[in-house]
């Protein structure tokens, strides 16, 4: 078991009183929660900082953590000492029963079980302020849900992929297990980023012969590292040349479902939004592509391109500021 | 760990044109017709219909509303709050997806 160090988690020191320890939860909460934060980490940071808040915030569980003495190291292999909590009484260490979908997927119901094992030996399974609502999968016809990333490939011809969800079950003996289901799922074609996928029936039993819940998949797209998604529409930067731009060209533009050619109007500008009708997500609906044109400067790092430029300053009477000062 | 294999599952994709009714949405995001009845009051959501029992919410509310769900409960938001970032983050997801249409104008 690692020692952690929830002062250094919350970035405060351990003489800090209970305000600054609020205040530091909550800045550091609004920095990473994983629906304002697009850090990669997000979501495992407010995981920690909420864990650490959680036993920082109630003092008889500061009081018992400190007793651990303040020599271990963040990390460090760590074992209790014996009757650490001697003396210390717990409210509520009841196992709360949640959701936890691994993979590249996010929360199922609304819980996170990832059964963190330094928190829960020192402290059992009391989670309050990190906890989200509505856990309880132990419940009967409870809905759940999961978030998972598709690449916008996937979006535009569809897919079928296998999901592994973990979801802690509570057995006859009243143990805590984590039990994985795969499921193996249609992704439809022409879903987008921020909908959901409704799979009947795949969420909780319900209880004395109710129907079951429903398991609701949260779509997200995997960062791309040439198009971007705005709803259904499409865009991708193109970079051309100035006498392409200038002149006009025929260019070979990439989109997420093959290669197709376009035409570059002579005159463009930088900048310009080129539409490709009906090249966006697919549907009913289908999105647009946008070609947005990304002028691109030869370098001036020969005698000849040098001269080529100072031709181009001589040919044109040109002044880019001319009403720029107004 | 037990392991259970099931066959390929057909989805139904929550959108536009999917409605909920104020029940099925609470049900579906976890959140409390209170909370969700005060949203609307700040115009957070808005859903077809005059009374609450009347209300129909559009598919994409799904996702708005989980998410008010979560930021209400783990940073204490109130429902002013609550409409204010959620047409915050609205901006930014926009402005992530045209970075370069604010700048050339």
């Amino acid at each position: 078991m690692k020692y952690k160090d929830y002062y250094a988690t919350l970035e405060v020191e351990r003489s800090a009183t209970q305000d600054e320890i609020k205040r530091a939860y909550r800045k550091l909460a609004r920095k990473y929660h994983p629906d304002v934060s697009k850090q990669a980490d997000g979501e495992e940071r407010f995981k920690e900082v909420g864990e650490a808040y959680e036993v920082l915030k109630d003092p008889e569980k500061r009081a018992a953590y400190d007793r651990m003495g303040s020599e271990w190291q963040n990390g460090q292999e760590f074992q209790p000492p014996p009757n650490w909590d001697e003396g210390f009484e717990f409210r509520g260490a009841g196992s709360q029963a949640g959701g936890y979908a691994g993979d590249e997927a996010g929360y199922q119901a609304g819980g996170e079980a990832n059964l963190d094992d330094f928190f829960e030996a020192m402290f059992g399974r009391t989670r309050g302020a990190h906890q989200r609502q509505g856990a309880a999968a132990a419940m009967g016809g409870q809905d759940h849900h999961a978030k998972i990333l598709i690449d916008l490939e996937e979006a535009y011809h569809g897919a079928q992929r296998g999901i592994t969800l973990q979801m802690p079950v509570v057995d006859p003996q009243g143990h805590v297990t984590l039990e994985s289901r795969t499921l193996n799922v249609t992704i439809p074609k022409g879903i987008r980023a921020g909908q959901h996928l409704r799979l009947a029936g795949q969420g909780s039993p319900g209880i004395g012969g109710g129907p079951p819940g429903d398991l609701y998949l949260e779509i997200a797209f995997r960062e791309h590292p040439r198009f971007r998604v705005d709803g259904r529409d499409v865009s991708l930067d193109l970079p051309v040349a100035p006498w392409e731009a200038a002149l006009g060209a025929q260019i070979t533009v990439p989109t997420p479902d093959g290669s197709v050619e376009m035409t570059v109007p002579k005159g463009s500008q930088g900048g310009r939004r080129l539409r490709l009708k009906g090249k966006g997500i697919p549907g009913s609906q289908p999105g647009d592509l946008y070609v947005v044109l990304n002028i691109v400067l030869p370098p001036a790092d020969t005698e000849r391109a040098a001269a080529a430029y100072d031709v181009m300053r001589q040919a044109f009477n040109f002044d880019p500021r001319a009403h720029f000062y107004g | 760990m037990k392991e259970s294999v099931t066959t390929y599952l057909e989805g139904q994709i929550v959108n536009e044109e999917m409605e909920f009714t104020l029940v099925e949405l609470c049900r579906v995001s976890g959140a409390s017709q209170d909370e969700v009845t005060l949203w609307v009051a700040e115009g957070a959501f808005e859903p077809q219909g005059a009374r609450p029992e009347e209300w129909r919410f559009s598919g994409t509310a799904l996702r708005r509303v989980r998410t008010a769900h979560r930021l209400a409960h783990d940073l204490e938001i109130n429902p002013p709050g609550i409409a204010l970032v959620l047409d915050l983050l609205d901006e930014i997801d926009s402005l992530r997806a045209h970075p370069r249409r604010t700048r050339s104008g």
